[in-house]
């Protein structure tokens, strides 16, 4: 996988370069708007990591740019502005994800990979069944199935399910389903999420030898076969 | 004193001017028309008097020729009480034939037309006549019929003073009025000229003078005031802010960095104690994200995006959040909001209240207790309780734990960085709501009022 750094802070870029390359990314990097939009339209990335105020042409005139010319390139946004408001504008612009500094290096690579992932396979929505391992969710008759064990779930234990499945093998952070499952863009102060993973893992893995729900230290959870 | 230019400025007397100009063009249309109706009347009377005479000349002329005129003028002329009458009938060279004045005035060249002149009768004395002049025959004769017209001269004299008097007082008073008004008006605006001026020099508790009269001057003073002292609790809101942030974050900082400072001098640091330093750093930043949000809500930087949301649904979505929370905590949590409450706002922001309504009562409540969130209406007013069966605020603190920073005695322990209930009044305040607390006895009820969307369409 190969990913552009594009950030004028020299410790946040070399900070992020390092902790990809260690996850197993190629990673370029560059310092401001202008050479950044140079490497992103002449090369060629799976994702780019744009940072919201840069010398030069900014991110999200950048990001805008390079939508414009029909470059679809996966790109997050890395802000110290982190109001719903700057986020809609940056959502607006062409951005596929948003991120607020100071973040959490972990949150960056599940954002990331899950960027990624998502540009991959843009027909996942029209999928109508999701598999994991045994597990399978009929999103048309709102079925969930582990094996022929029959798993009864709340509308938003599904919902939480769905999500996860759709980012099966990949680390899923707390603040991802917040957004993703319950549409807030906040953090409550209990870890509310945790309480209900453990009730969706209770359900899911409770009575089978392989567990598919797994938490990810410092991170996490990750729903894997 | 002021100077002068400095009043001519001043917009009261600016209108003060043009006041002055409409009240002379009205009080000479008053004259004028005072004229019309008194000496114009007169005027007329006269007129037609004259014009009598002559019509009853011209019969006896037509009846008994120049013999029978000249009899008539001098008999009439001589009969008591036609003192004010004049005639005078000349011949072709102007000659004076009869009639009580001794020479023909030079003004009279066309005949019947009415003129006035002044003419000198045998004691010398001007007298002012109102006359016609009359044709008598073809041989050039001619006649003058004309009444004495002192009194109407005189009057007309002392009309045309009182109009000018009255016209120039008018305007002076008008002037010396508007001078006033202006001079005071000025005056009072500099006073308040002065207090901001004082202010922008730094000196916050300065405040305008106020009179204690009702007027409009009152009022603009009594509001900038009022404007001055929200201002002055904001600023020293905004100190207590930065002493409290001073405060709070020092703390932990400090515990970060002797933290940090064990592990650099250690070979082999411990995961476990660089993990904490990570949860102290996020504790930090979570803490510093709260302050940015409050200050954000309450500078009204959300105002902008509101729009008709439906609290029971967030209200809803946050108890079913946290429902599975609070039964790990061995809590009740019981939601009741069936009806639609539809308020103008942001759910983002209505959501986060209500998450820090719950985190408290699921903090603060010991196990086995319960918590009930309920939702209210009434024609005006959306409702939201949060009751739980946890120690409760005493009256004394209620207040205090509404600021940022407050965490009571027995919630030092717990995490935490007493914000919450700060975010949330500020995000009700935002809403024109209203965040009370109040004594479930035992518990606390924690009630944000909101106003409907439109109560009347409603009710």
């Amino acid at each position: 996988m190969r990913v552009l750094i594009i950030e004028d802070d020299r410790d946040v870029a070399s900070f992020i370069q390092k902790g990809l390359s260690q996850a197993g990314w190629n990673v370029d990097h560059a310092d401001d708007g202008k050479d950044g939009l140079f490497l992103a339209t002449t090369e060629k990335y799976d994702a780019l990591i744009v940072d919201r105020m840069l010398p030069g042409v900014d991110g999200l005139t950048l990001i805008r740019t390079l939508r414009a010319s029909s470059n679809s390139t996966p790109a997050l946004i890395l802000s110290a502005l982190g109001e719903v408001d700057d986020r809609v504008s940056g959502l607006r612009a062409g951005s596929d994800d948003y991120l607020v500094k100071p973040f959490a290096f972990s949150e960056l690579l599940a954002r990331l990979e899950a960027l990624v992932r998502r540009a991959g396979a843009s027909s996942v929505a029209a999928k109508t069944v999701l598999q994991v391992a045994d597990l399978r969710m009929d999103l048309l008759r709102r079925e969930v199935n582990r094996g022929d064990r029959q798993i009864d779930l709340q509308p938003r234990e599904f919902q939480l399910l769905e999500f996860l499945m759709r980012h099966a093998g990949q680390v899923v952070t707390r603040t991802m389903l917040l957004e993703g499952v319950w549409d807030y863009h906040f953090d409550p102060q209990t870890n509310v999420i945790d309480v209900h993973i453990s009730r969706l893992r209770s359900k899911i893995d409770k009575g089978f030898d392989r567990p598919l729900l797994h938490t990810v230290r410092g991170a996490g959870y990750r729903l894997d076969g | 004193m002021m100077r002068l230019p400095a009043l001519l400025r001043t917009s009261v007397f600016q209108l003060t001017l043009i006041y002055m100009a409409l009240f002379g063009v009205s009080v000479a249309a008053l004259f004028a028309f005072m004229y019309w109706s008194t000496v114009g009347f007169l005027e007329r009377q006269t007129d037609e008097v004259i014009d009598a005479e002559i019509t009853g000349l011209r019969e006896q002329y037509a009846r008994r020729q120049l013999v029978g005129l000249v009899e008539i003028i001098r008999d009439r002329v001589r009969r008591p009480g036609q003192e004010r009458s004049v005639y005078l009938l000349v011949d072709a060279g102007l000659r004076p034939l009869a009639g009580n004045m001794s020479y023909w005035p030079p003004e009279f060249d066309r005949p019947a037309e009415l003129v006035e002149f002044v003419y000198k009768d045998a004691q010398d004395m001007e007298v002012p006549v109102r006359a016609r002049v009359m044709g008598v025959g073809n041989s050039g004769f001619r006649l003058l019929v004309g009444r004495e017209v002192r009194e109407l001269a005189q009057l007309n004299q002392t009309f045309s003073r009182a109009a000018t008097w009255g016209v120039g007082l008018t305007m002076f008073l008008a002037l010396i009025g508007g001078v006033l008004v202006g001079w005071s008006a000025q005056q009072r605006i500099a006073q308040l000229n002065r207090t901001t001026r004082e202010i922008i020099g730094g000196d916050l508790s300065k405040r305008v003078p106020t009179s204690g009269s009702h007027d409009e001057h009152e009022e603009l003073a009594v509001n900038v005031n009022a404007m001055l002292d929200q201002i002055e609790s904001l600023l020293a809101g905004l100190r207590h802010v930065g002493d409290s942030i001073a405060h709070d974050l020092r703390g932990p900082l400090t515990r970060l960095r002797s933290r940090l400072e064990m592990l650099a001098a250690e070979e082999t640091p411990s995961r476990a104690v660089i993990e904490e330093c990570l949860a102290q750093a996020d504790g930090l930043l979570s803490t510093f994200n709260a302050l940015l949000r409050i200050a954000r809500v309450e500078s009204g930087a959300y105002r902008s995006a509101f729009a008709e949301v439906n609290l029971s649904e967030i209200v809803r979505d946050v108890c079913d959040l946290y429902r599975a929370a609070a039964e790990e905590a061995e809590l009740k949590l019981h939601c009741d909001c069936v009806e639609r409450g539809l308020v103008f706002g942001d759910r983002e922001l209505l959501a986060q209240a209500m998450t820090n309504l719950l985190d408290n009562a699921i903090k603060y409540t010991p196990a086995g207790g319960r918590i009930d969130v309920r939702l209210t209406k009434d024609s005006s007013d959306v409702r939201v309780t949060v009751a739980d069966t946890g120690p409760g605020i005493a009256v004394a603190d209620r207040e205090r734990v509404l600021a940022r920073f407050t965490r009571l005695d027995q919630a030092r322990s717990r995490p935490g960085n007493g914000l919450g209930l700060a975010l949330v009044r500020a995000v009700a305040l935002q809403h024109d709501g209203v965040l009370t607390l109040g004594d479930n006895s035992p518990g606390l009820v924690v009630a944000l009022k909101l106003p409907l969307v439109s109560p009347r369409a409603e009710s």
